[in-house]
């Protein structure tokens, strides 16, 4: 698995298949076998079909896809844990991995002596792990939680210890499985941090996360895993546009199945649009973005009016305006809200429409959520369109 | 294999100190146990039981002790390997190291119980069998075949059990009867039966692949002369064919592990 044609860091997947059974009762007894007991159960799940990648030393790559499309296996594959039923994985280096957050780790033993423990899975020895363990407990912010045994840990304490001791262990290859999300974001960014640092030096990551900005800050390049297979490889902005199509956030909103029936006048429908007017949950910065509602009217309300609000992913408020609209009583009013050219950077957001009577306050409607492609260049929320110039001839310095 | 040394002597550490952690005796419980055995064997066997005209050598306590001593050897390796590779089961799923070294701590565990019991036990023995010879030196070289013997058994115990859970208890089950049967107690060619129809005692003796390994032991120790030849060849060859056969099991049945432990 291990291959010395390779250069450390270099990953090459060929063809890769593999399935897992998944019955429910996995362990098969000897006494089964004896008596030639026959599986039972659902068919095995493919979980990779045919994956072929090459990842060169030094690439940031980030694996996205639905849930159990096989983002997981290929980590796993690649950290040699799991063999293949066909085709060849091989890679060169040392491949350092954050696949389940608690295991591995001996939970009556101290966070200090569990470093030990992780170390030496990765062939290190005592000496090599001395020179590293202070900078492994800093990194990680336990302070004294250190010296107590890892089964008092949380979850966000064990990704603390599990990550500080893998940013250490001078990986050539940093497999990351979904584990970020589980810390707070001051630590998440302390690990992108991190991440970049090892980057810098060199190493090749692979990072799978659900987080599309996480992949967007870590990684050029992006590979779309669907059913097994490899859908899409290539640059990140791209990438990210595809899997979310894919996860079919690609039409958002749709109508409302709460009852709005106590309701003088609600949005009953919301849908956004790009500007040739089709449906669509992920937009560019600088594109039109037309925001589609649908108002129903039972009765008749003295001064109807439609709010609308953007937040950003963090909840902070980006815009908000309220208008008065026309809407007679017993009808269904189609309006849409035109952005002639999207001034959001790239990140999660969503936009919430209330309809009521003026000076009532009045409920949310309905809130959908939308996506800005991520690009490089300028970061935030919002696009200000400045740009230099410069004032006068640049002088010679005397 | 070999850069994963300290990975071995981690597991080996942590080992020793879960099974005594908390307990009020502490490591002195490695020994107490082994001794409590001798006594309550002696007890039943030399007293209780005791059989009119089956001769018994003497002094039998020590004669059991050596006994017990290599039999729990063998047998807590095979039962401490057997579930070792599921209980260590989160570091298989962690990274990629060679398994080997999950049931091989399990085993040196035992051999580090079983050197320190021997350590007490050698002066004893000497001391009342008056049995300080030559043939003590080659005391470190049967224990060492014992030693690769029994890790080439627990490496395939490991291994199955992580495919077929009941391969545990079976193993268990099976040891009871086998223990019985391992001259730990007699001496077979003295056993009655044995004497009206010897090729009983050429059974228990070479058919039982732990006998060889427990008479060399017991001849050096007890009767102060070296083993038999064919006890040594026996030994050597089992420990080489045991080895080669655990460790060709064990790497034809490991690729899975991580997906079934």
């Amino acid at each position: 698995m291990s291959d010395a044609s390779l250069r450390p860091g270099e990953i090459v997947l060929r063809d890769a298949t593999r399935s897992f059974s998944i019955r429910a009762d996995q362990a098969r007894t000897f006494k089964g076998l004896l008596l030639g007991a026959r599986a039972q159960g659902p068919p095995p799940v493919p979980a990779l079909r045919g994956v072929s990648l090459h990842i060169e030393p030094g690439e940031t790559v980030g694996m996205v896809g639905r849930n159990g499309a096989g983002k997981t296996s290929t980590l796993r594959v690649l950290a040699g844990i799991v063999p293949l039923q066909s085709g060849e994985a091989s890679s060169a280096g040392r491949m350092v991995s954050l696949l389940e957050l608690g295991s591995g780790f001996s939970r009556d033993f101290s966070g200090r002596e569990n470093i030990y423990l992780q170390g030496a899975l990765y062939g290190f020895t005592k000496p090599q792990i001395d020179g590293r363990i202070e900078r492994i407990i800093a990194f990680s912010e336990l302070g004294d939680f250190i010296e107590v045994p890892v089964k008092t840990y949380s979850s966000g304490m064990f990704l603390r210890l599990g990550f500080s001791i893998a940013a250490f262990l001078d990986a050539d290859v940093l497999l990351i499985d979904e584990i970020l999300a589980v810390g707070d974001e001051a630590f998440q960014r302390k690990c992108l941090r991190r991440i970049s640092e090892q980057i810098a030096g060199g190493t090749t990551v692979v990072l799978v996360s659900h987080d599309a900005r996480a992949i967007e800050r870590v990684c050029e390049r992006v590979v779309v895993l669907d059913a097994g297979r490899v859908v899409f490889d290539g640059p990140t902005a791209e990438g990210l546009l595809h899997y979310h199509r894919l996860m079919g956030t690609e039409h958002g909103g749709g109508e409302s199945i709460r009852s709005g029936g106590a309701r003088d006048i609600v949005v009953a429908d919301v849908e956004l649009r790009d500007g040739a007017g089709r449906a669509g949950t992920v937009f560019h910065t600088g594109s039109p973005m037309h925001i589609a509602v649908v108002l129903r009217t039972r009765t008749a309300v003295p001064r109807p009016e439609l709010a609308l609000e953007i937040n950003a992913a963090d909840g902070s408020r980006v815009y908000s305006t309220t208008t008065e609209i026309q809407a007679a009583p017993q009808t269904t009013t189609r309006l849409v809200f035109e952005v002639p050219s999207l001034a959001l950077l790239g990140g999660d957001y969503d936009v919430s429409l209330a309809a009521g009577d003026r000076g009532v306050d009045a409920a949310i409607d309905r809130t959908v959520r939308f996506s800005v492609a991520a690009e490089p260049g300028a970061e935030g929320i919002v696009d200000l369109r400045g740009s230099w110039r410069t004032l006068e001839p640049a002088r010679v310095a005397p | 294999m070999l850069s994963y040394r300290y990975l071995f002597s981690q597991l080996v550490r942590r080992e020793l100190r879960q099974k005594y952690k908390g307990s009020a005796l502490g490591v002195l419980w490695y020994l107490v146990n082994p001794l409590v055995l001798m006594g309550a064997y002696t007890l039943m066997f030399g007293f209780v039981l005791n059989v009119e005209g089956a001769s018994r050598p003497d002094p039998y306590p020590i004669f059991l002790m050596i006994g017990i001593v290599v039999w729990t050897f063998f047998q807590q390796s095979l039962l401490s390997a057997a579930p070792s590779l599921i209980e260590q089961g989160g570091l298989v799923r962690k990274a990629r190291f060679p398994r080997e070294v999950i049931p091989g701590s399990a085993v040196m565990v035992q051999l580090i119980t079983f050197a320190a019991v021997l350590v007490l036990l050698i002066p004893i023995a000497v001391a009342l069998c008056g049995t300080l010879t030559w043939a003590l030196l080659l005391l470190p070289v049967l224990v060492a075949l014992f030693f690769a013997f029994t890790l080439g058994c627990a490496l395939v115990v490991a291994v199955l059990h992580a495919h077929f859970r009941d391969i545990a208890p079976i193993v268990a089950a099976a040891l009871l009867p086998w223990f019985f049967v391992t001259p730990i107690f007699f001496v077979a060619t003295k056993l009655p039966p044995v004497e009206s129809h010897p090729f009983l005692g050429t059974l228990l003796d070479w058919v039982n692949p732990v006998a060889p390994f427990m008479l060399a032991i017991r001849s050096v120790l007890f009767y102060g002369r070296a083993p038999e030849l064919g006890q040594v060849v026996y030994a050597v060859v089992a420990a080489g064919v045991a080895l080669t056969i655990g460790r060709a099991v064990f790497a034809r049945m490991e690729g899975e592990l991580a997906v079934i432990v």
